[in-house]
């Protein structure tokens, strides 16, 4: 795509979840955005697409919230999210919730093609070029292991664009995860409703991920990470948890200090 | 309305239909049907021009799946590979089925200087008084003790290293079945790419009113996995099993 | 078999307590889910054939009237008999009915999942016929008097010593410590079984409507057997097996062998279509096709769900369920487990007893992504998920849970009112390193994340930056 051709204005839906938890996980997805050269907007009327209601079976509570995002947004403009799941919900589910509603299931299949996962905008839009040569680094500092949030990759499609865009920087060394791509056991309520079995997935993902020697373990999703980070805290694991948002952001030099070195610790991992 | 019409009638009622007959032409994963013939024609062409190249993926991928595999030039050799593995297994009895190919092979070699009965499994349907239960439990018997069953094949298959087997007059279902051990040989032009050739020839043989009651594929030894993943071999069929190419 | 789906959590806590089965569900990770990856990418085409079996499935079930007649007429064509079963008793009967019509005694079975639906060993023992499963697997389950734990490996929770023992302690044989001793004196003892048996009950796991064909797949040889030995051959079946053509089980038998154990082919495929015909060596006088309903009906009724009727049985998406892999087979408490079992038992067994089951998954869509017919398990989760909680069944769901989305719903509903520990709270999410009453058992396993100031709020700071 040539630079002109480049859609720069961009909004961003970050999700209650980093609203509320992880905050600096949307600061860091605006600042990947700006740093690219995006204009980025923020809908503060945003609250939540509704997938906990939607996945719990309370499709009239899923309703409005739904309703509500398909208004937000006028379908030309992407709507970029730092989550595989959020963005799973309003490009596929709003069309099984509103199956019997035409107005309501066209305006989402009419903004389906608009909806992106943070790393797949990046990658597929502005590709990984733009944001490696922003930093001088090039000694790995960090050992990275990616997990595969299950939305992100069997809902969307999203394999190959998050590690492309961690193996650009070359001060993560991305280690190989065992079974990357088998669900963490979060599930939303599943782990309220199913705690042991959720329990059990979580011990398995800890130990392949302690097992990988990374420093730091990574995924698109804030929502697993709050899961997989519980875990390693509970067990005094020295492997950190970030959102793959705020270790690509911790490279990017910030426009009011000019800075090009990573602030200690990792954004995201203190 | 009888139970049948009754049931298939709440069938409709559960699609929300009344009438019967079909909504849509069905989807053919293979081709349309008023060209099976010519898929049939096409298939039997491919086996014999392509004969040399199936033999050598079959035997490949046979031998992948379990099966020792020899390749030799004539029924006579076939007969020789036989007895040789009969006399290494220290067999007393071989049942065969009447293939001609079989029939040749065991004609050809000397099993009785080697002390192995040979016993061709069919019944004996010239004597009017024969009584054919009995004939056939006897059969069985013999079958059941027999050291190795021997027997030609239909088809056999490239793409999954089968062997493919319609019981008939003198083709028993029980030969390669019931001995420990089963030596199935192949013939030139046997052989087919793959398993929907077969089909194709199977559905073709079927409009033609050819078709038996039976057709088994058989790929490698009975096996098992079912005692922690484990596999075992020759848990009710055979647990070693040869195929002998020929030509 | 008597439903037992009432029973998830309990089932579950028991597996995961269990060592030697937490050791045993961990294999099938490395075992039949790889190697079905690997025998999915040895095939070329394989997105292809999946997405024309997913067609004629869908096909087959849109005019399954049409596909059963035709069948039923072919099977009669060939000489064998078809009784249409409404549900499990009237299945049993008729099989109980063709036994002692021939002073039948011994039944041999190969695995059919139907028969345990139908309780028809039970039916048979209660007749004072002897059933014998002779699937190693079906064996080893009958003999311990209990039920199946994985749809293709059906034994695969108990170990060796525990099969050494349980022959040692049914059949009186020594302890042996190698399965091939194991495996060798199964052979011994059924090989009596299929000489004398009168009678042989198998499944079906196509039934060709062209031909009048049932067909098997096994890797023991037992099928053949049954199909083979016995004088009546019975063959018991879902009405949801039918394929149109014989030349549609090329495609078939791929999706079906590869997804199940990853094997290019098993060992064995058998065609049977009728009794043996005049001239040929062996082979049973009598054949019969039962086709059963059970409750496939409702589902068939029900646009949303009869997708789950394209199940070609393959037990791919338990391999590939990750709480498949920690529950096993019993937790689900009826005779299909995993996520399929998790739409279909409670459909076929009542949905109110079941209502834990749709909620046992985390919706990852690996069994999505496994499927050979591309089943949409997660969507057919969801949606039972809704009609438990806003259908005709949600008398039955947890009041509190809907409470607390309701207020969820109010807080989210306007961003004045979202606030950390408000959502979270209604989300059920903890916000306290140790929570209380039914958070607790989150917490005994992670950490809770701290609330924190919004981002919304920071917006403005950020906005002009």
């Amino acid at each position: 795509m040539s630079e002109d051709s480049r859609p720069r204005r961009v909004e961003l839906f970050v999700t209650c979840v980093v609203d509320n938890l992880f905050p600096e996980t949307g600061e860091a997805a605006l600042r990947i955005l700006r740093a690219l050269g995006a204009e980025v907007s923020f809908n503060p009327a945003q609250t939540c697409c509704g997938q906990p209601a939607f996945n719990t079976g309370y499709w009239n509570d899923a309703k409005p919230l739904a309703r509500r995002f398909l208004e937000q947004y006028d379908g030309t403009t992407p709507v970029v999210m730092p989550s595989g799941s959020c963005a799973a919900m309003a490009r596929h589910y709003y069309r099984q919730l509103f199956e019997d509603d035409p107005v309501n299931r066209r305006r989402a299949d009419l903004l389906a093609p608009h909806i992106y996962e943070l790393t797949e905008y990046v990658v597929e839009q502005w590709g990984t070029d733009a944001l490696s040569s922003l930093s001088d680094l090039d000694v790995p500092t960090a050992k990275v292991a990616f997990h595969e949030s299950c939305h992100a990759k069997r809902e969307l499609g999203i394999d190959s664009q998050p590690k492309a865009l961690l193996d650009s920087l070359s001060q993560y060394e991305r280690v190989d995860l065992y079974q990357s791509e088998v669900c963490c056991g979060f599930g939303g309520t599943f782990s309220v409703k199913y705690p042991d079995i959720s329990g059990a997935m979580l011990s398995d993902k800890l130990d392949a991920i302690e097992a990988t020697g990374a420093d730091v373990v990574t995924a698109c999703d804030s929502s697993c990470l709050m899961h997989i980070r519980g875990g390693l805290q509970k067990r005094g694991s020295a492997v950190r948890a970030a959102h793959i948002a705020d270790l690509v952001a911790d490279y990017i030099p910030s426009p009011s200090m000019g800075e090009s070195l990573p602030r200690t610790p990792i954004r995201g991992l203190g | 309305m009888s139970d049948r019409e009754a049931f298939l009638q709440s069938i409709r009622g559960a699609l929300g239909r009344q009438d019967s007959g079909l909504t849509s032409d069905a989807p053919t994963s293979a081709g349309p049907p008023d060209q099976l013939e010519e898929r049939a024609r096409r298939a039997s062409e491919i086996a014999s021009r392509d004969a040399d190249n199936l033999f050598d993926v079959l035997s490949n991928v046979a031998a992948g799946a379990g099966w020792n595999v020899a390749h030799v030039p004539d029924a006579r050799a076939a007969g020789e590979y036989v007895l040789k593995l009969a006399q290494d297994l220290e067999a007393r009895s071989a049942v065969y089925s009447l293939h001609p190919v079989v029939q040749a092979a065991i004609g050809e070699a000397d099993f009785d200087t080697a002390g192995i009965t040979t016993i061709p499994v069919a019944l004996d349907r010239d004597d009017p008084d024969s009584d054919e239960d009995a004939d056939r439990a006897r059969l069985r018997s013999i079958m059941e003790a027999a050291d190795l069953g021997v027997t030609g094949v239909d088809y056999a298959i490239a793409e999954t290293g089968t062997c493919v087997i319609i019981p008939r007059r003198g083709v028993s279902r029980l030969v390669s079945l019931l001995p420990p051990v089963h030596v199935a040989i192949v013939e030139r032009g046997q052989a087919l790419p793959s398993l929907d050739e077969l089909f194709t020839l199977r559905r073709d043989d079927f409009i033609r009113g050819d078709f038996g009651s039976y057709m088994n594929l058989i790929t490698g030894p009975s096996r098992t996995a079912d005692i922690e993943y484990t596999i075992v071999t020759g848990v009710h069929g055979p647990g070693e099993v040869h195929m002998v190419l020929v030509g | 078999m008597e439903p037992k789906t009432k029973r998830f959590k309990a089932g579950s806590a028991a597996a995961l307590a269990d060592e030697r089965i937490q050791a045993n569900l961990a294999g099938l990770y490395s075992g039949f889910h790889s190697a079905r990856i690997s025998a999915a990418s040895a095939t070329s085409g394989w997105e292809e054939l999946r997405e024309r079996g997913r067609r004629i499935k869908a096909h087959v079930i849109e005019n399954l009237d049409y596909y059963l007649d035709l069948l039923a007429r072919n099977v009669e064509k060939a000489g064998g008999r078809v009784f249409f079963a409404r549900d499990a008793d009237e299945a049993s009967n008729y099989v109980i009915g063709v036994a002692k019509s021939r002073n039948i005694d011994l039944v041999i079975k190969s695995k059919s999942m139907l028969s345990e639906e139908m309780g028809l060993n039970d039916r048979l023992e209660s007749e004072g016929i002897e059933p014998v499963e002779t699937d190693l697997g079906e064996y080893i389950v009958q003999l311990a008097g209990d039920t199946p734990f994985h749809i293709i490996a059906p034994a695969i929770h108990k170990s060796r010593g525990e099969v050494s023992d349980l022959f040692a302690q049914k059949l009186g044989s020594p302890a042996y410590d190698d399965i091939e001793d194991l495996t060798r004196e199964a052979r011994r003892q059924l090989r009596g079984k299929f000489m004398t048996a009168g009678m042989g009950v198998t499944g079906a796991n196509f039934l060709v409507a062209e031909t009048g064909t049932v067909t098997l797949v096994t890797n023991e040889g037992n099928g053949r057997m049954c199909t083979s030995m016995p004088k009546v051959h019975v063959a018991i079946a879902g009405m949801e097996k039918v394929v149109p053509s014989i030349e549609d089980l090329a495609l078939f038998l791929r999706l079906l062998i590869r997804s199940a154990t990853g094997q290019m082919v098993s060992s064995y495929v058998t065609a049977v279509t009728g009794p043996r015909k005049q001239d040929e060596e062996d082979g049973p006088e009598e054949f019969h096709l039962v086709i059963v309903d059970n409750g496939r009906s409702r589902i068939l009724a029900d646009p949303d769900l009869r997708e789950s009727l394209y199940c070609l049985r393959c037990g791919a998406c338990l391999n590939a369920c990750p709480v498949y892999r920690k529950v096993g087979g019993h937790a689900y408490g009826w005779v299909y487990p995993g996520p399929i079992g998790a739409v279909v038992s409670p459909m076929l067994t009542g949905l109110s007893d079941g209502k834990d089951l749709p909620y046992a998954s985390t919706l990852c869509g690996a069994c999505k992504e496994a499927c050979p017919v591309k089943i949409d398990i997660p969507r057919m989760l969801l949606y039972l998920r809704k009609e438990l909680t806003e259908g005709d069944e949600k008398a039955s769901s947890n009041l509190g849970e809907r409470i607390a989305m309701k207020g969820w719903k109010a807080a989210a509903s306007t961003d004045k009112t979202m606030r950390a520990a408000n959502l979270l709270a209604r989300l059920g999410a903890p916000i306290a390193s140790k929570m209380p009453g039914p958070m607790s058992g989150w917490t005994d396993h992670r950490e809770a994340p701290r609330a924190a100031r919004p981002f919304r709020s920071r917006w403005q700071e950020l906005k002009d930056q």
